[in-house]
């Protein structure tokens, strides 16, 4: 049974949510759907989420070029050695401020959940014990704030059209004016293929930033709706052209806001039988 | 046209899996066959594909491991992963950071088996 709500997949996410932070749950909640994903909990608050459709704070730092692959690695390197946390190497080396982390993987762990509740929810399964993280949220982030945060973000791109493949309007020469503030790589990456969260990979940046800086750059006349796939190059001859790309700005009609759907689980998700694993953890012993 | 369908099919895997940037059909012996890859070089693709194939079925081989079912190329900015299309075929995914590996297992053997009919 699929319904549209306005508030996305949040309802099941706050139902699952609620009984992980409230038991005070260490481990891991599995949800299958799309993208779907793993929240990871210690003592009821979340400090990272493993999906595949928001970039991880690694993604983060390393594609926006904010620390370097040879600063990571050797910083890696260097922790794993000293059995020091990453986050402690990375401020040590100060390959970053101890502030602007904790503002990162705070960031990184709310664009998860909003891209999570974004989409589509199809059963939860908790799994207690707990898994060591490269960069984990410490203290963790509380349940309620998080989605509070992504009911917030669902409601202002309802007011946004949008749409998920994008092509820049013009093609842009060397000459064009440079737009700055990253437009230029964003318009550079929309080649109609990309999906929003295939331009926020890319780039290093959260899904809900570049969904909003795609609206603006639609807004601005800039990004166009993609056409229907461009054809790929004709076979049997070396294939060096580009896929066809508007060399004109398009009128468009606009698209028909993106439905949202969550599917409620076909059974009472069953969190309760595994409540009596779900203790507070204060060790590091997993499973039970 | 099959060569259409061919295409489709990739392209529906990619609408499928999250996180797959490109793909590629190439003939065993280096040839491609149909691509979609997004500007990463379809040629050197197609002969590095056909290579590591062999080489990853004689390691399976080698290593008793029975048969080879998925070639992973993980690297710092993403993901290779080859697949055999019967004795005649190899198909290349390119994925990023955030590859969904774990539908990527549910669904590469449907799309192997999907192509390898077109190619037939």
């Amino acid at each position: 049974m699929t319904v549209t709500s306005d508030d996305g997949s949040v309802g099941p996410l706050r139902e699952a949510l609620g009984v992980c932070a409230a038991a005070g749950m260490s481990g891991a909640l599995r949800v299958t759907g799309r993208p779907g994903g793993a929240i990871h909990f210690a003592d009821g608050q979340v400090v990272a989420i493993e999906t595949p459709g928001a970039p991880s704070p690694e993604v983060l730092l390393l594609r926006s070029h904010r620390v370097t692959e040879s600063d990571w690695d050797a910083a890696f390197a260097a922790a794993a050695v000293a059995g020091r946390p990453m986050s402690t190497e990375l401020v040590a080396r100060q390959l970053m401020g101890a502030g602007e982390l904790e503002i990162l993987l705070r960031t990184a762990v709310a664009d998860a959940i909003f891209v999570l509740a974004s989409g589509t929810v199809e059963e939860y399964r908790a799994e207690p014990g707990q898994l060591e993280f490269v960069l984990p949220l410490q203290p963790g982030a509380e349940t309620d704030w998080l989605l509070a945060e992504a009911s917030r973000r669902i409601r202002v791109l309802a007011t946004l059209p949008h749409q998920d493949r994008v092509v820049a309007a013009s093609a842009m020469s060397a000459d064009s004016v440079r737009l700055g503030d990253g437009q230029d790589e964003i318009l550079a990456l929309a080649d109609g293929r990309r999906t929003t969260r295939d331009i926020a990979f890319a780039l290093g940046r959260g899904v809900y930033a570049t969904t909003l800086a795609l609206a603006r750059l639609r807004a601005a006349g800039q990004l166009v709706t993609a056409s229907s796939r461009a054809p790929g190059p004709a076979q049997g001859q070396p294939a060096q052209e580009q896929p066809v790309r508007p060399a004109l700005p398009r009128r468009q009609p606009e698209p028909a806001r993106q439905e949202r759907r969550h599917r409620l689980p076909s059974r009472t998700p069953d969190l309760r039988a595994p409540l009596s694993l779900l203790r507070p953890r204060s060790g590091r012993d997993p499973g039970s | 046209m099959s060569e259409d369908k061919l295409l489709a099919e990739m392209q529906a895997l990619r609408d499928r899996v999250a996180g797959i940037t490109g793909t590629a059909v190439a003939s065993r012996d280096g040839l491609i066959i149909r691509e979609d890859t997004g500007g990463v070089n379809p040629e050197n693709l197609a002969a590095l594909t056909a290579t590591s194939l062999a080489v990853a079925q004689r390691l399976a081989i080698e290593a008793g491991q029975g048969t080879l079912r998925e070639a992973l190329t993980k690297s710092s900015g993403g993901y290779v992963a080859i697949y055999a299309v019967g004795a005649a075929a190899v198909l290349v995914l390119l994925g990023d950071e955030g590859l969904d590996i774990t539908r990527l297992h549910r669904e590469s053997r449907a799309a192997v088996d999907s192509i390898e009919a077109l190619l037939a």
